[in-house]
């Protein structure tokens, strides 16, 4: 067996060496167990001993008990003092006791003649009526009128004994008088408050004394010295911090609260948000804020009568009023309005390439991927748009006038719609959601499409998030395009909106500074 | 998108089984409809290329192949009525095409009524472009005497009882008087006649697209039914009356054909025959992924409801008149795999080897945000949308910018061409809080450019700003040049007049020779302006090249 280590036989009780507690006291503390050496005591006196005020001996109180020096001791005091009544009674003797010495004088008389000549009045008469009855001291008879009372063998042996009441009314005659919790004379204070004789009140007082440790503290010694609390220049080089010690904190107390400058987070979002699409392999492109109706809508077959292109839903321009347009890529895409490629029917109308070339503020990042497909037609094509689309929305806690969205699209030989769920569940897993669904979806542009919903544990609902399809061949053959394209647009402001579990989604765009750098919630 | 109101009961009773709500609400998911129920009502979300689903029997058509409950095309009884429709010529510059169709046997229950009237003004409102393209009239056939002719009418010529009316009016008093007039009369704005349809005894049945008459009304005695779609697409108007009648097939009633009389053709409406249409397995599994045979496929289009079989290596296809959204292969092979189940396909990961990257103005604008956020200033994120007295007014200056034309709210008229007005926005909101207050903004502001493809362009620009005192210009300058020195730009700042700022207190930031932004105490008007009552001095300083 290998020789035992104690640590604790260095320690106090409370676990704590002593040496170290005696750090930890601040001068108010040592003369408070200075004052605790000859007595303990209620806290009043002890401050007084102690030369300060109750609030101050108080607080150090409660550091000596948490360092075991000492204990406080709540209890409760009755404080009991004579009514007007009481007072009278404890001059002149209960009303039962002056009925029992006039029948122990008189013997049997009646109850009226007793009390007339004890000088009682018609209500201390019914009281000693009372009392006399309750404690047995007297007989009654009723005869006719009258009621007629003899003493009793109970009655002539209290004729020399006090009563607990009476002994204590008479202490009271000198002033109030204390009972600490358990002492007998409580019950028969509260049988006098019952008659109306004494008002009694209670009263919570804390008593403290040292304990042991505190007494070998004290044994030990005790060193009362000047304390510094700022640490200063002039403290430093004068060398006065060697003599005076330095206050001690209570380090547990919080600090005043300070706030960092932050970056907006919503932009944290959208760089998160870049940075999976980087890793990813998606190459970051361009958008823009003011589109034409071509790149916007008649790039992606939406025809030129779609609701979406209506006034309630876009937002027109004034000015600049037109957009230069891409003249042998127009005639295509008309084309395939007007009678389809590829097999299509098309949508059978006139296309109008004045409506094509008015401007717009852009509604889609589609257009910004479908710009860059025209340019770059041959596979492999992986890149992503990050950019602010306008609607025609009025805005309140749900709807933004003005808000991010991004969008992807990967083109390449082979690629399937299979894939394409591939790439939404990797998004979206980058993104932290676990649980996500795909249900079919609709949008101009995109055939087979998908919507994706996520699972919000908190919200417990599932949440649309994400769409994405395959780009008709409407959209890829004006483009000259011959391959697959996978495309996904996530609606970016209310993606945040969620994730930072706002209830208003215009805080976003709020400029609420305490809302930013974390001062409150959302 | 569009929605409609259904009934659990009447549903039910189409499908001709009963089946619970959450299988219901699964299917509906699954074949793109999102419901709402509430006890026995359902609130179904449609995709608007969906103009079939707009009445509750189209809804228990496209259920019962999902659900297995029935296969293949759709038949409904179809025969010849005597009914026809002579057009006259002078409606082709009006409203040039009808198809009608009739319905005969038909038994008006309360659900039939409502869903008759719910899939008129869905269609109207939405294929149908708020009636402008299309619009379709209801008639009790029995009322009215044959041939049925389609022509105009002059603003005063005639009278009728529009619906819901006691009294005669004229074309021109509809427009004025009846709510329907007042409503849709802008799509006659401007011509000198009106369409009317009327039958042979000279009785109106309705002014197209505006009213009926209360004359032809279709009531609950009503056995026989006059359907018209009149507007400016023909294949629209076929779509839209083959949408209604294949709805009141569905209930079993009985169709049948009108001739259609224009000036040297007849068309026979409505036209219920399917459209062929070949979809090769390859082409169908390049797409989807899923390894399907012919005779799998088969089976999936007949579960959506087209007809289908095996002709050589390939599936021919029958397209049923309702789906107008088949415009190309790809429909049809969404459709096979929504026939699959979208809970059943399994993702896959492509190949595609790419490297990813970000674009550089987005990298400089990261390392620019650190920069400031460690110059002690909080990141804000302000709207591009604002208006003019914000822009310019507020700031005392003047100058072109991107202009809505139908704006939302006077609040939101131009593109901002300055983030300053966006920041001081910013300080006004925090015009309580504690000073000093240090903010920026990394963010595009839109300029008018006549050689930009679009007559404007984005420029993306760093403003920082700080309210209280003891910052002033020499405050704010530092900060700029710390910000500049930490992108590496070597830049100097020279004297320049600009409104916004305070004379002698105002700087250009020149970068190689050009400017690059300004630099300044603004100017107590401005300050007072924004309803601020402390010293803001600012910076703003264009990034990229």
């Amino acid at each position: 067996m290998t020789k035992q280590f104690l640590p604790f036989q260095f320690l106090s009780f409370s676990g704590i060496a002593l040496h170290d507690i005696r750090e930890r006291l601040g001068p108010n503390e040592k003369k408070l167990i200075i004052a605790l050496r000859d007595r303990g005591g209620r806290i009043e006196e002890v401050a007084a001993a102690a030369g300060m005020d109750q609030a101050t001996a108080m607080r150090s109180s409660m550091v000596l008990a948490e360092l075991g020096l000492a204990v406080i001791r709540e209890k409760t005091v009755h404080t009991a003092e004579l009514t007007e009544e009481g007072r009278r009674y404890a001059e002149a003797g209960l009303p039962e006791r002056r009925v029992l010495r006039q029948i122990a004088r008189e013997g049997e008389m009646g109850l009226a003649s007793a009390a007339e000549a004890c000088g009682l009045d018609e209500r201390e008469k019914q009281v000693a009526a009372v009392w006399l009855r309750k404690r047995g001291w007297a007989e009654f008879l009723r005869m006719g009128e009258e009621t007629r009372i003899t003493i009793t063998e109970e009655g002539r042996s209290f004729l020399s004994k006090e009563l607990p009441e009476e002994k204590i009314m008479e202490e009271m005659m000198g002033g109030q008088v204390q009972c600490e919790e358990g002492d007998e004379r409580i019950a028969v204070l509260r049988e006098l408050e019952r008659r109306g004789l004494v008002e009694l009140r209670e009263k919570t007082v804390r008593e403290i004394r040292l304990t042991e440790d505190g007494l070998k503290l004290l044994q030990e010694g005790l060193e009362l010295s000047e304390e510094i609390t700022e640490l200063t220049h002039e403290v430093l080089v004068s060398g006065r911090w060697r003599e005076a010690g330095l206050r001690r904190y209570d380090v547990g107390i919080p600090g005043a609260p300070c706030y960092p400058a932050k970056r907006h987070p919503q932009q944290e979002v959208i760089d998160e948000l870049r940075e999976i699409l980087v890793g990813l392999g998606f190459m970051e492109i361009e958008g823009r804020s003011v589109e034409s109706e071509f790149w916007n809508f008649d790039a992606l077959f939406q025809a030129q009568d779609h609701p979406a292109r209506e006034i309630h839903d876009s937002l027109s321009l004034s000015v600049p009023r037109r957009a230069k347009l891409p003249r042998a890529l127009l005639r295509r895409v008309a084309m395939a309005h007007e009678r389809g490629v590829d097999g299509s029917t098309g949508w059978g109308y006139r296309f109008n390439p004045e409506i094509s070339a008015r401007a717009v503020l852009c509604s889609q990042t589609t257009a910004a991927t479908i710009r860059y497909l025209a340019q770059h037609p041959d596979p492999p094509a992986k890149v992503f748009c990050i950019h602010r689309v306008y609607r025609h929305e009025k805005i309140d806690y749900k709807h933004l006038a003005e808000f991010y969205q991004a969008e992807g699209i990967v083109m390449d030989r082979g690629l399937s719609f299979r894939d394409m769920l591939g790439y939404l569940k990797l998004i979206l897993e980058a993104l932290g959601f676990e649980r996500m669904r795909f249900r079919p979806g609709m949008f101009p542009f995109t055939e087979p499409s998908v919507e994706a919903d996520v699972y919000h544990p908190e919200m417990r609902e599932w949440i649309e998030i994400l769409g994405a399809g395959m780009f008709r061949p409407e959209v890829t053959r004006p483009l000259g395009v011959r391959h697959p394209v996978l495309a996904w647009g996530i609606g970016l402001t209310r993606l945040i909106a969620i994730r930072l579990g706002l209830d208003d989604i215009r805080k976003l765009f709020s400029g609420d500074l305490s809302w930013i750098r974390g001062e409150k919630g959302g | 998108m569009p929605t409609i109101e259904l009934n659990l009961r009447d549903l039910c009773s189409l499908l001709g089984r009963k089946i619970s709500r959450e299988r219901l609400s699964h299917a509906l998911m699954m074949l793109g409809m999102e419901a709402e129920f509430s006890g026995d009502n359902i609130r179904l979300e449609v995709f608007h290329n969906r103009p079939d689903l707009l009445s509750p029997e189209g809804v228990a058509r496209a259920l019962s192949g999902f659900l297995g409950l029935k296969s293949g095309l759709p038949r409904y009884s179809v025969g010849s009525s005597r009914v026809e429709v002579v057009v006259s010529r002078d409606v082709s510059g009006i409203r040039p095409f009808i198809a009608a169709g009739v319905v005969r046997g038909v038994r008006l229950r309360d659900e039939i009524v409502a869903s008759l009237m719910q899939v008129q003004e869905k269609l109207h409102s939405s294929m149908c472009r708020g009636r402008r393209k299309g619009s379709i009239g209801i008639y009790d056939l029995d009322r009215v005497a044959t041939p049925i002719r389609y022509s105009s009418v002059g603003p005063g010529e005639i009278k009728f009882v529009p619906l819901d009316f006691a009294r005669e009016l004229t074309p021109a008093e509809i427009l004025r008087e009846h709510p329907k007039g007042i409503e849709y009369g802008k799509l006659l704005g401007g011509m000198r006649r009106y369409p009317l349809l009327s039958d042979s005894e000279g009785r109106v049945l309705s002014m197209p697209p505006i009213i009926n008459s209360e004359e032809t009304r279709v009531t609950e005695k009503t056995e026989n039914i006059f359907i018209d779609v009149t507007g400016t697409d023909e294949r629209l108007v076929n779509q839209v009356l083959a949408i209604i009648m294949t709805s009141l097939g569905e209930r079993g009633f009985r169709l049948e054909r009108v001739r259609v009389r224009y000036p040297g053709r007849t068309s026979v409406t409505p036209d219920l025959s399917p459209r062929r249409m070949r979809v090769k397995p390859d082409e169908v599994n390049a797409v989807l992924n899923l390894g399907l045979s012919a005779a799998e496929i088969v089976r999936i289009a007949k579960a959506m409801r087209y007809g289908a079989k095996k002709v050589g290596g390939a599936v021919e296809v029958l397209v049923p008149p309702h789906r107008s959204d088949i415009l190309h292969r790809v429909d049809l092979i969404e459709d096979i795999a929504i026939g699959y189940g979208y809970d059943r396909i399994a993702p896959t990961l492509p190949r595609v080897a790419t490297v990813g990257g970000r674009l550089d103005i987005e990298r400089l604008s990261e390392r620019v945000r650190w920069i400031m956020v460690g110059l002690g200033f909080t990141e804000v994120m302000t709207y591009t949308l604002t208006n003019p007295e914000r822009n310019f007014g507020l700031v005392r200056t003047e100058g072109g910018a991107v202009e809505v034309a139908n704006p939302v709210s006077e609040e939101h008229t131009i593109l901002r061409t300055s983030l300053i007005p966006s920041l001081l926005g910013v300080l006004r909101e925090n015009r309580r809080n504690p000073l000093p207050q240090m903010i920026f903004e990394v963010g595009d502001v839109v300029l008018l450019d006549e050689d930009a493809e679009t007559g404007a362009r984005d420029e993306r620009r760093v403003c920082g700003m700080i309210i209280g005192e003891g910052f002033g210009f020499t405050g704010i300058r530092s900060r700029a040049e710390a910000l500049l020195r930490e992108m590496g730009i070597k830049f100097e700042v020279r004297p320049i007049r600009h409104p916004s700022f305070i004379g002698g207190r105002r700087g250009v930031t020149v970068v190689d020779g050009a400017s690059a932004g300004i630099v300044g105490e603004i100017h107590p008007e401005v300050i007072l302006g924004f309803e601020l009552q402390h010293p803001v001095s600012a910076f703003e300083i264009k990034l990229g090249s």
